[in-house]
Order: C-alpha cells, then structure tokens, then sequence
C-alpha cells in the first residue's frame, strides 16, 4: 500500500510539471546496449535469442528505454518523461532480478534550466513524502576533465583518467600505476625496434587484423617519442586524490576550488560552469568532487540526494548528453534525469 | 537399503584421458577394458560406474549430482557460471594437464605490449570503425572478469568452438584468449601473448560433487575410494 501511495504522490508531482507518463518496451535488442557498455553490462543483461539468432534482452534500465522511446516516437525537440516500472538485471543472488524504478528525464534539453529543474522537482517532491529534511550533493564531471587537462600528463594517460572515472576501484588501480611509474618501460620498445623497422617497407594499407600497418607504425612511434620520464607520477596522483577528497557546501565551491587551482598552479577554467549559479530551492547543497561515479553515461552535472538524518541515498541522477548519440542518434542530443531510489525510500 | 553406486566421470578424449587412466593404473585402480563404449566400471572397488564424458560436461554433471567426482580441468570449473561453481568441491590439483589462459594478439601489432595498450586501441575501434574489438574465445567469462579487472570494457565477444588461432586472420575476430602449454600454435599462427596477458594458470583437478558429499553413506563410498589415490 505505502509503495503504491508514493509511487502515485511522486508520479503526479512530475505529471503537474508536464513530464508525461510512458509505457516502454519490455524488451530491447541486446546489441543496443552492448554498443553502449561493451561486455561488461552484456554480463547483467537477461538475454535470450530469438529463432533467427538475434539476441535480445529485458530492458536491463528504464533512462536507456526512454531514451529509445524518444528516438523512435519523438525526435525532435524537448521532451519530458516520467516513469515507474520495472527493470530487470542478472544479479548473480545478491538481490532480486527485478527492480522497481521511477523517474524523470528531460530529454533534447541542455539548459541549465533543466539541470535546475529537474533536481528540485525531484528533491520537493521527495520532501512531500517524508518528515526529515533532504540534503543533496552535486558535482559537474567536466571539472574532473578540466583539471586531468590541465595537468603535465602524455595525451595517453590523460585519455585513461577520464575513460574510467567512474569506475572508482580500477581508476584507484590506474593511479597506482601512476605512481610507481611501472606503466611505460623504454627497454621494452627496443626489442621490437627490428620489427618496426621491417614494418616501415611494408605496404602501409595493408590492414593486421583490422588495423592498418599506418596506424601501427604511427602508434608505436607516438609511444617512443612520449616523454615519459618527465612525467612527476607521484605529484599528479597527490593531486588527484586532493582534488576528490574536495567537499564543501556549494555556495563555497568555487573559492575552495580556486584556492586548489592557486595552491597547484593549474587552470580549472571555472568560468565555463554553471553549477555554482545553479538555482537550487534546497539550500542544503553539498559540492562534492566524488559524487556521480558510479554511472558509465554520465557527461556532466551529477546529483544525490539523502535523507539528512541518516544519510540514506533517496534519489540520484545526471546529465547524459551522449548517450542518445551512442543510442543511435544521428546528432547530439542532451538529456538530463534522475530517479529515486525506490527500495531505500520504502524504508523511512 | 538402497546399494549405493559411486559414478566417476573421466574424460573421454585427448591427453586428458590419457593421463588420468594413467593414473589410476599407477594406483591400480583398474577400470575395464572398454573399446568404444562410453561406460564402464572399476574392478576391484565396491559398486561403481566409470563414466567417459566431455570435460565440460563432467563439471556440469557434479554440479547436478549425476557424477559424484571427476576428473576435469581447472581452467573448465573456473570458467563455469557461479551457479554450476558453487556445487563443486575441489579436492585435488592434479601434477597433469598443465596449460594456461592466455590474451594473445598477432605478433605484428608491435604497439601493443600490454593490456593497458589493448585498453588503448580498444577505443580506437569504437572511435574510428563504430564497432568494437572483437574477441574469440571458447573461455568467455574468464575473459570478460580478466579484461574487466584490468579496465578493459570496449570489446564484443566472439565465442569460439576450435582453431581459435586463426580466427584474427580470417577476420573473424582482431585478438584472442586460448589455452596454451607451450606456445608454440600461437607462434606458428602469428599470435604473440601480451606481457600481462596471462588469465589462469591450469590443471587437471580431481573434483566432487558437493550434492554427493552431503549424502552420509555417499560420502563415506567417495574417501574410501579417494584412499587409493596417492
């Protein structure tokens, strides 16, 4: 009863602001989302093939099926959805195959407007439900971005920072590495040195398993010419553990932030944000460098909110202006949503 | 009383085979001449049914409790699902069927060294062909926790039956993962393993079923055969 009563309180709050109500496909095509995450969803996915061996799924998360929804029905323009339904996911017995899921996204928008509206439409609707106070806790992934470029880093190793990100325990692993400097060894090139050279005379359209002798050869020497010994890997690990252990209320951010730049002589470009000017109605905002790594998709603006009293996470959401292209649009379209985090709120 | 029949399942093709009547002979435990049958029994112990199986299917049949130990490969057990796994107690690594699991790339991408590289170009592949790195393997759990562990994500599995080796060459896959003892078909079909590239380290294993063990009587049957084997 109490799920049914807040699934309807919150549906109707998102429907008054004109997020309209949608039923998605229950499934989806497996390469869909394979294309998205690679192997590493594919191993969540409930699959099965149909008899001309095409593989398809449960639809594993409700933002991909909107974001289906849109580019099939849709098209053009701003949309809001709204939803509460099922997803399904192989959990391997931890928790069940089936998950409720309600949310809100805004899709073809890259306004801050959207950004603003969407995390108070979600935080007053969530405080309609429960007595305690909310808190929330943002972040804008783009500054994690901006600081990795502005760091004395080889392209490569800018380019790895970023890709993983939002995998906390391997980007743990990868600054490791950093530090110990065991990624890169000279030594190793030279033993193949005699190939590269015996490659240099070979037809250079020539393709090696998909991939062409040019780009081998153009590779190779982009790895020897690197100068990795200049690289301080110890000095930039220090300061990318710095920069995520930066917690402060939002109305503070950009000062602690411009002092981390001072501090480290780096260029964070601060003006291109608007998170610092983001209108939220909430003035229990927390900017937190941490927050919104656990979602592959997102590109930018990232929000949590908790329960203050004890920190139980109620909803969470971002913006993720890529995916509708990695979906299958022929542009860039931005979107940004948010859900809520249905089981702990049937805990209050 | 119901007469308890222990069922022991052996390979039933290649080196694997081999070696394990080996050493059951060396214990002299001795199995019946079979020529082409695929059941047969142990002479001189109590009620048994020697069973000739597929080393995959062994770890599947412990798993359900048709077979109350076998012979199988390490490398097999491991790349089973969690469900099948769990269901199967490891009793005895085996001093036979020596292999390990390895990434192997062809030997002229000279770029790539290690998986951080392959991490690297895997990229590439969905930037520049709107596709993705394509693996063939016959192991695809292994491969997907390995390469996952290491911050490999952009790649599409390709599973494979046999003559994994030359499917970077027949444009069927770019790298591959395989089982290897001394690295020599790698060689001969242009691959070449990446310095990191290691997955597992493998050998014939005696297993028990976990469903058997939790039978009293079955299990008394099972150490007492298990005592022959030194």
């Amino acid at each position: 009863m109490k799920s049914k009563k807040y699934s309807e309180v919150l549906l109707n709050q998102f429907k008054k602001k004109g997020f309209k109500a949608k039923n998605f496909d229950n499934i989806i095509e497996s390469k869909i989302i394979i294309e998205r995450s690679g192997e590493l969803f594919k191993k969540s996915l409930l699959s099965f093939e149909d008899d001309d061996g095409k593989n398809f799924s449960l639809r594993p998360d409700l933002t991909i099926s909107a974001c289906l929804h849109y580019l099939k029905n849709i098209k053009r323009g701003e949309y809001k959805y709204t939803y509460f339904d099922q997803a399904y996911r192989r959990t391997f017995g931890k928790e069940s195959l089936v998950r409720n899921q309600l949310g809100c996204e805004i899709i073809g928008s890259s306004s801050k407007l959207a950004d603003k509206e969407i995390i108070n439409l979600i935080d007053s609707s969530l405080s309609k439900l429960i007595k305690n106070k909310t808190v929330i806790k943002i972040n804008d992934l783009k500054l994690f971005n901006s600081l990795v470029d502005s760091l004395k880093l080889p392209l490569r190793w800018k380019l790895r920072l970023k890709r993983h990100f939002w995998r906390p325990e391997y980007f743990k692993a990868l600054l490791s590495r950093l530090e110990t400097g065991s990624d890169l060894k000279k030594n190793i090139f030279e033993l193949d040195k005699k190939a590269y050279l015996k490659m240099k005379k070979f037809n250079k359209n020539q393709k090696i398993a998909g991939r062409k002798i040019t780009e081998i050869l153009k590779r190779f020497q982009k790895k020897i010419s690197e100068p990795r010994s200049n690289i301080d890997g110890k000095k930039i690990s220090k300061i990318v553990k710095e920069y995520l252990k930066i917690d402060c209320k939002l109305k503070d951010a950009q000062q602690t932030l411009r002092n981390f730049e001072d501090k480290h002589n780096l260029n964070l470009k601060l003006g291109k944000f608007n998170l610092f000017k983001l209108d939220i109605k909430n003035k229990d905002v927390t900017f937190s460098t941490n927050t919104g790594r656990s979602v592959e998709y997102y590109t930018g603006l990232v929000f949590e909110i908790y329960k203050k009293s004890k920190n139980t996470n109620l909803a969470s959401g971002g913006r993720y202006d890529n995916l509708m292209e990695i979906l299958g649009a022929k542009r860039k379209i931005p979107a940004i949503g948010g859900a809520i985090n249905y089981d702990n709120l049937l805990k209050i | 009383m119901k007469i308890q029949v222990l069922k022991i399942g052996i390979p039933s093709k290649g080196r694997l085979k081999d070696k394990s009547l080996s050493l059951f002979k060396k214990n002299k435990i001795n199995i019946k001449s079979i020529k082409r049958s695929y059941i047969s029994e142990i002479k001189n112990f109590k009620k048994n049914e020697v069973v000739f199986s597929h080393a995959r299917e062994i770890i599947e049949r412990l798993s359900d409790g048709l077979i109350d130990i076998g012979i199988s490969g390490f490398d097999l057990l491991n790349e089973s699902l969690p469900g099948i796994k769990k269901n199967i107690k490891i009793y005895k690594h085996l001093n036979f069927g020596f292999s390990e699991l390895v990434v192997a790339i062809p030997k002229d991408w000279i770029d790539v060294q290690t998986i951080a590289d392959l991490e690297e170009i895997s990229f590439n592949f969905k930037n520049k062909n709107s596709g993705k790195l394509r693996i063939a393997t016959k192991y695809p759990n292994l491969t997907n926790d390995f390469l996952t562990s290491k911050g490999v994500t952009q790649y599409k599995i390709v599973n494979s039956l046999g003559a994994t080796e030359i499917y970077p060459f027949t444009n069927q896959s770019e790298i591959i993962t395989d089982i290897t003892s001394t690295g020599s078909t790698l060689k001969a079909n242009k691959l070449r393993i990446l310095k990191d590239g290691l997955i597992l380290k493998s050998s014939a294993c005696i297993l028990l079923s976990k469903k058997s063990l939790r039978d009293k009587n079955k299990k008394l049957l099972l150490f007492k055969f298990l005592k022959k084997i030194k």
